[in-house]
């Protein structure tokens, strides 16, 4: 399962990394902000994919690491090496904080906490709106790929022959960057959610009590997989602050991102880490697909039917499309692929 | 010194006196029957020992160490392991994934072991891979079977396999008859019996002495939570109470 799972990650990986150049603008920012939301979906996805621990606020963890950074930047003027290891150490801190009674708390009980804790976090966020900006949140935050780095990048690049004007280069740098980001998370979780560590959290998953009898502490293993989980989550909250260039309320609380989290790890697979990638390149490109045909022209009649009418259904359909998929899927891409790779090699 | 010391155990729920004032060791090296009725308290023993329930009063010691209310994957690590009435395994997991987990260290960060050979040793041990299914390792059949696709005295063996992965030195069992047709309890009898031979001390629990006269070293009997006989199986079959006992709870 190890050699497959690192296959299909590394073919992903190199598919997204190839296309890059390729990307018209509009798809590249898109896609940028897909990876960011693979990561986030893998966090998810080594907590309660693997655990069956389904936490519904994630976002919080990318809240905590975002808002530690980017006001750490804005009014402390702290660089972001400094800003993102720092956000990151918050996260894992509130995972742990946040872990150790939510480990008391079993089925519906813990995912109202995971629920409750986004929203909370965002009164808190409205309340302090003078220092965060509130629902509008606050610009001026330093970029992930500022000119000291982007005049370097482009010498570079002419030395081959590549000349990309400043936006492109500027676009590029950030799409490199979150590929970067999803490449070593994904290997890092991948490795992690088939070695020994993994192992145990799927059986904590099937049968806790069971794991507890084979001399094992469950406590222990769930509040490390939290650790990793607001880590890994934490680290593309902090990130994302600084391509936004701004602390966006959001991006950093959405409810909406925290459900999808979830929805992408079913789509391509619990607990599967690729399929959690795969996911969330999915949710992210296929929004942006619903929004891309919303402003085609049917060619009937003389003026032609317009379909921006679907932008404003955009997420509605793309829901719609989701619950279809749960029913008739629910397993998730991933497992379902090797499903019909392993009929085929049998012959069944 | 005995390898499990149970001092004055108590358990009581709410009005109900599960377990009352029990005291019995274990030495090492031998068979012990937990014998009693149904709703004697046998089970509730087990849970005491093993962490599940915490006594209201008295010790276990295990290796002249106080256990008493530890969690139980603690009591697990230090070397006693419980084999369920009712198999309590991973459904999704293969067979030999299932004994893994038990072979398994609890560090997270544990010097890498690699945990394959042990795991199909105990497989193999336990019959759910036998020689002739499991040459190299590889084409095991417990690398392809579910559990759920085992019948009940596969998952008795699975639940043994599981339990033998911790090395304990203590095996507790459950009622591991319960349920088995005639040729399988044979079959898991013979197992229970090779283990001891190779000196695994084991406390087995029955509502049926017949079951386990010719298996164990030594009885005791429990009525109503409390220790009612104790002995060597024939003592304890002689015994006026215990047959009182038993002809009122349905006979020996």
């Amino acid at each position: 399962m190890r050699a497959l799972k690192f296959s299909l990650l590394l073919l992903t990986v190199v598919i997204v990394a190839a296309v890059g150049p390729f990307l018209p603008s509009k798809w590249m920012t898109t896609l940028t902000y897909a990876q960011l939301f693979a990561v986030y979906a893998m966090g998810w996805d080594i907590l309660s994919g693997m655990t069956g621990q389904i936490s519904f606020g994630h976002i919080f963890f990318v809240a905590v690491s975002g808002y530690t950074a980017g006001l750490l930047n804005l009014y402390l003027k702290w660089p972001i090496w400094a800003t993102v290891p720092t956000g990151v150490i918050m996260a894992v801190v509130a995972g742990l904080l946040f872990s150790v009674p939510a480990l008391r708390l079993r089925g519906p009980y813990f995912s109202l906490v995971t629920l409750i804790l986004p929203l909370a976090a965002a009164r808190l966020v409205i309340i302090l709106a003078d220092w965060t900006g509130g629902e509008l949140g606050k610009f001026g935050v330093a970029p992930l790929c500022p000119d000291s780095l982007l005049t370097p990048l482009g010498e570079v690049l002419s030395r081959w022959n590549i000349s990309l004007d400043a936006f492109r280069l500027y676009q590029s740098c950030n799409y490199y960057f979150f590929w970067v980001l999803m490449t070593l998370v994904g290997v890092g979780l991948v490795w992690l959610s088939t070695s020994r560590i993994g192992k145990i959290l799927e059986a904590i998953r099937e049968n806790e009590e069971a794991v507890e009898a084979a001399g094992i502490n469950v406590a222990k293993y769930k509040i490390f997989a939290f650790a990793v989980s607001a880590s890994v989550v934490g680290l593309g909250g902090a990130l994302s602050v600084h391509t936004n260039e701004a602390v966006f309320f959001n991006s950093l609380l959405s409810l909406t991102s925290s459900i999808e989290m979830i929805v992408a790890s079913v789509i391509g697979g619990m607990g599967t880490i690729v399929g959690a990638l795969w996911g969330g390149l999915l949710v992210r490109g296929g929004e942006q697909v619903i929004r891309e045909v919303a402003q085609w022209k049917l060619p009937f009649g003389s003026e032609g039917i317009a379909l921006s009418f679907l932008e404003g259904w955009a997420t509605f359909i793309f829901f719609a499309l989701l619950l279809v998929l749960l029913f008739f899927a629910r397993q998730g891409l991933l497992p379902l692929l090797v499903g019909m790779g392993k009929r085929r090699a049998t012959g069944g | 010194m005995a390898l499990l010391h149970v001092e004055k155990l108590r358990k009581a729920f709410g009005g109900l006196m599960a377990v009352k004032d029990l005291s019995f060791h274990v030495e090492a090296g031998e068979i012990l029957g937990l014998i009693g009725p149904n709703g004697a308290g046998k089970s509730t023993v087990f849970n005491l020992i093993m962490g599940t329930l915490k006594p209201d009063r008295g010790t276990v010691l295990f290796k002249g160490r106080d256990i008493t209310g530890w969690p139980t994957y603690k009591i697990v690590d230090a070397g006693i392991a419980r084999v369920f009435q009712i198999a309590r395994y991973f459904p999704r997991k293969t067979v030999y994934e299932n004994v893994e987990i038990s072979v398994i260290p609890n560090e997270i960060f544990a010097r890498c072991v690699d945990p394959e050979s042990k795991t199909i040793e105990r497989c193999r041990r336990t019959g759910l891979c036998t020689n002739e299914h499991c040459p190299g390792g590889d084409s095991c059949r417990c690398r392809s079977e579910l559990p759920g696709m085992l019948p009940q005295g596969g998952l008795r063996r699975l639940e043994l396999a599981r339990a033998i992965g911790t090395d304990p030195e203590l095996l507790l069992l459950d009622e591991p008859f319960a349920g088995l047709s005639p040729q399988e309890v044979d079959e898991i009898s013979h197992l229970i019996a090779s283990l001891r031979d190779e000196g695994q001390t084991i406390v087995v629990v029955d509502h049926n002495m017949r079951g386990v006269m010719r298996l164990v070293d030594r009885i005791v009997v429990l009525s109503f939570g409390e220790k009612l006989a104790e002995g060597s199986p024939e003592e304890v079959a002689r015994n006026p109470q215990v047959q009182e006992a038993y002809l009122a709870g349905g006979g020996l």
